[in-house]
């Protein structure tokens, strides 16, 4: 029981930090950034990348290694999210919905495919694999990579929650997602938001992706594609649009998951959680969170 | 080889590709004006991954087959004809499989040697099939691709069903007690765990502690990995592919599972063990088709083709090899390149010497004995364990 909780939880965490790009853009510039996922690809590429050219790292050193790794490779990711935003997405601002919603899926494939032109389309093992002791707590078997992951994921979410209630540019976010008409208006420079929205969504994307990497060992060109699938889920559970929405949602997500599989059998994991979701939207179409419109982001 | 995608989109992609070939009736019959007719190069296509997540083994597929074309050539071809050799990609996509076909017969195919993904390979079936084109399959082996009683295809690779009984086979012998079957959702994967579970329970004595399967494509694997420590078995038979194979090992062992390990044919890949991490693929067992690595005197075609092509030969090279020189000899016993008359050579073979020994075919057109055998992971390589003779 402490086991499927703790493995839900863990899953979960991954979920969450990809739902919330999904969620801060959507609720400043309502698109749904099918490109997302492979940002999180992107970034365990990206992660993938500076590790090898570095070279054989010391055992005692790969945390160090990976903490600097991911840190560099946030900025990189978050630079390509804000690039992508200003070559597809930007000229489209104000046409119809649907238009910029294809460009995403465009966005999306361009990413995968190129990094399967330029990196190959065979997976790659990550050059650096968390693994370490293991702990029994509760009844459940958890090892210290899990814990220094699920950290790192706590702490940049609650840094990225408190960025946005205390912060100026936090405000700009919100007032934005509220009214971007009235925001322009009032002095605020919409696009410059809008840049550093793409920014903090791609970075963390790519966090998880060098996260994943690390600890999965495994990366390939399409790894985005299911976990975007399942960070938007995660997303509108929550309330797509708001911040904690998207956190408690992954989390959901996760614990769903864990239940679903040991309830019914692998087989039927997946039909048991959206089984559950289709439910749960039918009753609550807004999502968890989602009723408190009047501040989103 | 791999059925990727569910039945229903299979038979889906069939009534397409039916669809699509009398639709398109007047591309095929005007494909047999370009078609290679009596004179000039004979055409020899191949519908395979050279695109997509197995494109590796589609790149050993073509490699294999292209040392095998330049080797006749040299020689002064077939019926004093030189072979040309043209590979079109299906990426493992049904619908891009039915093109490809399409395409492969309007460019005036004589003998196709292609197919590894099940799924990308069924709709091309009766496509090659209308316009009379023999198929030689080199790995695809989804008992769907049998069941449809073509009389033009010809599977050279061992068939889910013969896979499944060198598994129980295996563990009857090794002395385990109770399996956990996990498939990876996919037709190619789910068959041979189903046809596993039935041989198990008909044969008695070993229990199937769960059978499960997980979703393709993802990195959490703990949900499964959970119910499989918690079942306990003495051994997992996992049937999907290696990506995910790697990770299941990666994660078992991490969540100290004791028991032995055993995978099918569609995770035997160097990736496997890298992907597993580590030594956490050590003592893995497979049941595996001949390898390069595993044919006794292949040495020195091994040499030939790492010289040619600057890379060692994969799974499916030499199956692959081997269906462009059936397919030559066919043309050759025929004596012509009517269709007709290269399927009678075909199933009139006797005894052409393959890397899986002298082939002769059944009347449902696929191997006698499926040549499966037991491989191990020992010292991060796969290495024979058990020929199963």
């Amino acid at each position: 029981m402490t086991q499927l909780l703790w493995n839900g939880l863990f899953v979960g965490s991954f979920y969450a930090l990809i739902a919330l790009g999904y969620s801060m853009v959507y609720g400043i510039i309502k698109l749904l950034n099918f490109a997302h996922g492979d940002l999180y690809m992107l970034g365990a590429f990206i992660g993938y990348a500076m590790l090898s050219s570095v070279g054989v790292i010391p055992a005692s050193m790969s945390i160090t290694a990976l903490l600097i790794v991911l840190l560099l490779t946030m900025i990189i990711s978050g630079g390509i999210g804000v690039g992508i935003e200003r070559l597809a997405y930007r000229p489209l601002r104000g046409s119809p919905r649907l238009a910029v919603l294809i460009t995403a899926v465009g966005a999306s494939f361009t990413l995968e495919y190129g990094v399967s032109a330029i990196a190959g389309p065979n997976p790659r093992v990550f050059p650096v694999r968390l693994q370490g002791e293991t702990f029994d707590i509760l009844g459940a078997r958890v090892s210290a990579p899990q814990i220094v992951l699920m950290v790192i994921a706590v702490l940049l979410m609650l840094s990225l929650n408190s960025y946005i209630q205390r912060t100026s540019m936090g405000r700009a976010m919100r007032a934005i997602a509220l009214d971007p008409k009235g925001s322009l208006l009032m002095g605020i420079n919409v696009n410059k938001v809008i840049t550093w929205t793409f920014f903090i969504g791609s970075a963390l994307a790519g966090a998880a992706g060098v996260m994943a990497g690390a600890y999965y060992g495994k990366i390939d060109f399409l790894m985005g594609f299911i976990i975007g699938l399942k960070a938007f889920t995660a997303a509108v559970i929550g309330g797509i649009g708001n911040i904690k929405g998207a956190m408690l949602g992954g989390l959901l997500l996760g614990l769903l998951e864990a239940f679903g599989s040991q309830w019914l059998g692998g087989e039927w994991r997946d039909v048991f959680t959206f089984a559950v979701l289709i439910a749960f939207l039918t009753l609550k179409p807004t999502g968890l969170l989602g009723e408190r419109v009047t501040e989103r982001v | 080889m791999k059925l990727r995608i569910p039945k229903v989109l299979a038979v889906g992609a069939v009534a397409a590709a039916l669809m699509a070939t009398t639709g398109c009736g007047g591309i095929l019959s005007g494909g047999d004006e370009n078609a290679s007719g009596d004179s000039g190069p004979i055409k020899i296509a191949a519908v395979i991954p050279l695109s997509g997540s197995s494109a590796p083994t589609g790149t050993y597929m073509k490699n294999g087959m292209q040392m095998a074309i330049d080797e006749i050539n040299a020689k002064g071809g077939v019926l004093g004809r030189q072979l040309q050799f043209d590979p079109e990609d299906e990426a493992c996509d049904p619908t891009q499989a039915a093109a490809a076909a399409n395409k492969a017969v309007s460019n005036g195919a004589v003998v196709s040697v292609g197919g590894y993904c099940s799924g990308a390979t069924l709709p091309t079936l009766p496509i090659f099939a209308k316009a009379n084109i023999p198929m030689i399959i080199p790995a695809a082996n989804s008992q769907e691709l049998v069941n449809q009683k073509l009389p033009n295809v010809f599977l050279i690779n061992g068939t889910g069903a013969q896979q499944s009984a060198a598994a129980v086979k295996f563990m009857a012998k090794d002395g385990v007690k109770s399996v956990a079957l996990v498939d990876d959702n996919t037709s190619y994967s789910k068959d041979i765990a189903a046809q596993t579970k039935k041989d198990l329970e008909a044969a008695g004595g070993i229990k199937v502690a769960l059978a499960t399967s997980v979703t393709a494509g993802e990195s959490d694997y703990s949900s499964v990995v959970h119910d499989i420590t918690g079942a306990n078995p003495d051994m997992v038979y996992w049937t999907g592919y290696y990506q995910e194979g790697g990770l299941i090992i990666n994660q078992l062992k991490a969540a100290g599972f004791k028991g032995k390990i055993m995978v099918a044919d569609g995770s035997v890949d160097a990736s496997l063990i890298e992907i597993a991490g580590g030594t956490s693929a050590e003592g893995v067992f497979a049941t595996m088709t001949q390898t390069p690595d595993t044919i006794k005197g292949a040495e020195t075609w091994i040499a030939d083709y790492t010289k040619k092509f600057g890379s060692a030969p994969g799974p499916y090279s030499t199956q692959s090899y081997d269906a462009v020189r059936l397919a030559a000899e066919a043309i050759t016993k025929a004596d012509s390149t009517d269709g007709d008359k290269i399927i009678a050579a075909l199933a009139a073979i006797d005894g052409f010497e393959l890397f899986s020994g002298p082939l002769k075919f059944t009347p449902e057109h696929t191997l006698s004995s499926g040549g499966f055998q037991i491989l191990v992971v020992k010292d991060g390589k796969f290495t024979l364990h058990d020929d199963l003779s």
